[in-house]
């Protein structure tokens, strides 16, 4: 592998993802606005849903779900299948260059996309809200990475099932609002009914929000190993039929 | 030297032959045009030539390179412009030309390239800007990057306005003085025409003829036609003059089919001769748009007597 040539495609991606607004402001700017508002209307004071912790506290690491859902379940899968629409991955192919590089570049950028929003929800949250951080560093930052791998992958196969652009955005946000609303990524999972929850339990992106508050809380890896059972199992399968049924044209 | 040898060529899409037993040189410096119809598999053979399409059977070699199993060396050597390739949205002209520079060990200067293709002044341009004509000016900076000895350009004038094809066609002139190979895929009769040395027209996954366009031309007994305004005369008059097949009058004109050089002379010495009156003479002859045409109906006829559904469509 060409390190080079990888680092400027990416940076290059980079570029261009964030030149594309709506990307900058459901990733990078919406996750804050929606804690502004939740923590507008909450605080920060410890509440008994919430077992004792307080609303920004716990929604801080729930709206990674949300974060990791906008790279990995819209920006990654839209942007993959335009490119192959576009015949860009093909014009990749006429080069020396392995269009694999183009798809590195993409896992690149929307992963440090990803750590980026999630650290500007942190520092908007510590700022406005005397946000507090009651788990370990290094749990919390795996978590984290294993989460965006597991949900990159669902993407990935939204990328391959969808025969054309059209049909990804469809897929993409058939898929995308349920994770955000049903899941406790936006609303928190403890205001809804019980019915729900049991709907809920069955959308990968709640087993994220379930791990990250536990780690972010405190708790210990092994307290929420069935969800990241459950998130390997998804990360498996997914990146496998993805690898049967991506087509670069 | 023979820059593309393809010898056998056969694609297949399921049980569909979309190129079937395909046959065919390219010379050094010579600008080679494959015309026909959509879906006469043109851009299948020129995709396994490139390197991007297996090819079921046959015998492919591009400067000495077998395009499948030397790929890497093979994008070192030949350039390509693909059939309507778009790029990323807001990537700006510079930005891509820096890109595909970086990938490849010895490029050429974007910037002269730029400047050569009248881009020079767009650089800082978003790609989605440009016009069709730049979009496809730029196309080809890109495939020239790599200083290949041998270009593909697929349909690079599909729907650019006259004065953009016109523009395209002398760049092909100026690349071959250059001493580029040019392999073009094509729609249009006179395209091909104004720039190839050499043409195979395609239909049906095989080539139905091929040779220098007056040759190809030259093969078919394809007849030439004069034509011009003579109120007065009578159809009948040139009936029986040399080389003149058929002579007939729509409205004012006399349209008059022949053997191309004999019946032009004995047309206009007898308009001579005689001191008839006549104006706006205009000679046609034939081209390759009469012989795919021509082509055409044949093909047309004896679909319809041979039952058709064996293999190729």
């Amino acid at each position: 592998m060409d390190l080079r040539i990888a680092l400027k495609l990416t940076v290059l991606e980079g570029k261009l993802f964030l030149r594309n607004y709506i990307n900058v402001f459901f990733l990078l700017l919406f996750p804050s606005l929606i804690l502004l508002l939740f923590g507008g209307m909450f605080g920060n004071e410890p509440a008994a849903i919430f077992g004792g912790y307080g609303t920004v506290d716990v929604s801080v690491p729930a709206y990674a779900g949300m974060i990791i859902s906008v790279t990995g379940l819209m920006c990654l899968p839209l942007t993959l299948s335009e490119y192959r629409e576009k015949k860009i991955l093909k014009r990749f192919r006429a080069t020396p260059l392995s269009p694999h590089y183009v798809i590195i570049a993409q896992i690149g950028v929307n992963l440090l996309m990803t750590v980026v929003g999630m650290l500007l929800l942190f520092i908007t949250a510590r700022i406005v809200f005397d946000l507090h951080f009651m788990g370990d560093f290094l749990p919390v930052v795996a978590v984290f990475l294993f989460s965006t791998l597991s949900i990159f992958s669902l993407g990935f196969l939204i990328a391959a099932v969808a025969p054309n652009m059209m049909a990804a955005t469809a897929i993409a946000y058939l898929v995308y609002f349920p994770m955000l609303f049903l899941t406790g990524a936006t609303i928190p999972i403890e205001m809804m009914p019980e019915t729900m929850q049991k709907i809920a339990a069955v959308l990968p992106v709640t087993h994220v929000v379930k791990a990250m508050k536990a780690v972010w809380l405190g708790e210990s890896i092994a307290s929420v190993s069935n969800s990241l059972l459950l998130l390997a199992g998804i990360t498996v399968v997914c990146f496998f039929l993805s690898f049967k049924l991506f087509r670069w044209e | 030297m023979k820059m593309i040898e393809a010898d056998a060529l056969t694609v297949k899409y399921g049980d569909l032959y979309a190129v079937d037993d395909v046959s065919f040189n390219v010379a050094e410096q010579e600008i080679f045009g494959i015309v026909g119809p959509n879906g006469a598999g043109k851009t299948s053979t020129v995709e396994c030539i490139e390197g991007l399409r297996r090819a079921h059977s046959g015998r492919v070699r591009v400067v000495g390179l077998d395009p499948w199993r030397e790929r890497r060396a093979l994008y070192g050597v030949i350039g390509a412009q693909l059939q309507d390739t778009a790029y990323q949205d807001r990537v700006r002209v510079g930005e891509l030309c820096k890109l595909f520079s970086s990938l490849y060990r010895n490029p050429a200067s974007y910037v002269e390239l730029l400047e050569i293709m009248q881009l020079g002044d767009r650089r800082r341009a978003l790609v989605s800007t440009l016009s069709g004509g730049q979009r496809q000016r730029l196309s080809i900076v890109l495939a020239l990057l790599p200083n290949p000895r041998v270009v593909f350009l697929d349909e690079l004038t599909t729907g650019l306005d006259p004065r953009a094809r016109h523009q395209m066609w002398d760049l092909m002139l100026q690349l071959r003085e250059r001493g580029l190979t040019i392999v073009l895929v094509s729609h249009y009769m006179d395209e091909v025409e104004a720039v190839c040395d050499r043409v195979a027209i395609m239909d049906g996954g095989r080539i139905l003829v091929d040779g220098s366009v007056g040759d190809v031309v030259g093969r078919f007994d394809l007849l030439t036609e004069i034509s011009f305004y003579a109120g007065l005369m009578q159809p009948g008059e040139l009936a029986g003059l040399a080389g003149v097949q058929s002579v007939e009058r729509q409205r004012n004109r006399i349209i008059v089919r022949g053997r191309s050089d004999e019946a032009v002379g004995a047309v206009l010495q007898y308009l001579g001769q005689n001191s008839v009156a006549y104006s706006g003479l205009v000679v046609k002859q034939p081209g390759l748009e009469e012989v795919f045409l021509e082509l055409a109906g044949y093909r047309l006829s004896e679909a319809s007597s041979t039952a058709a559904g064996e293999r190729g469509r």
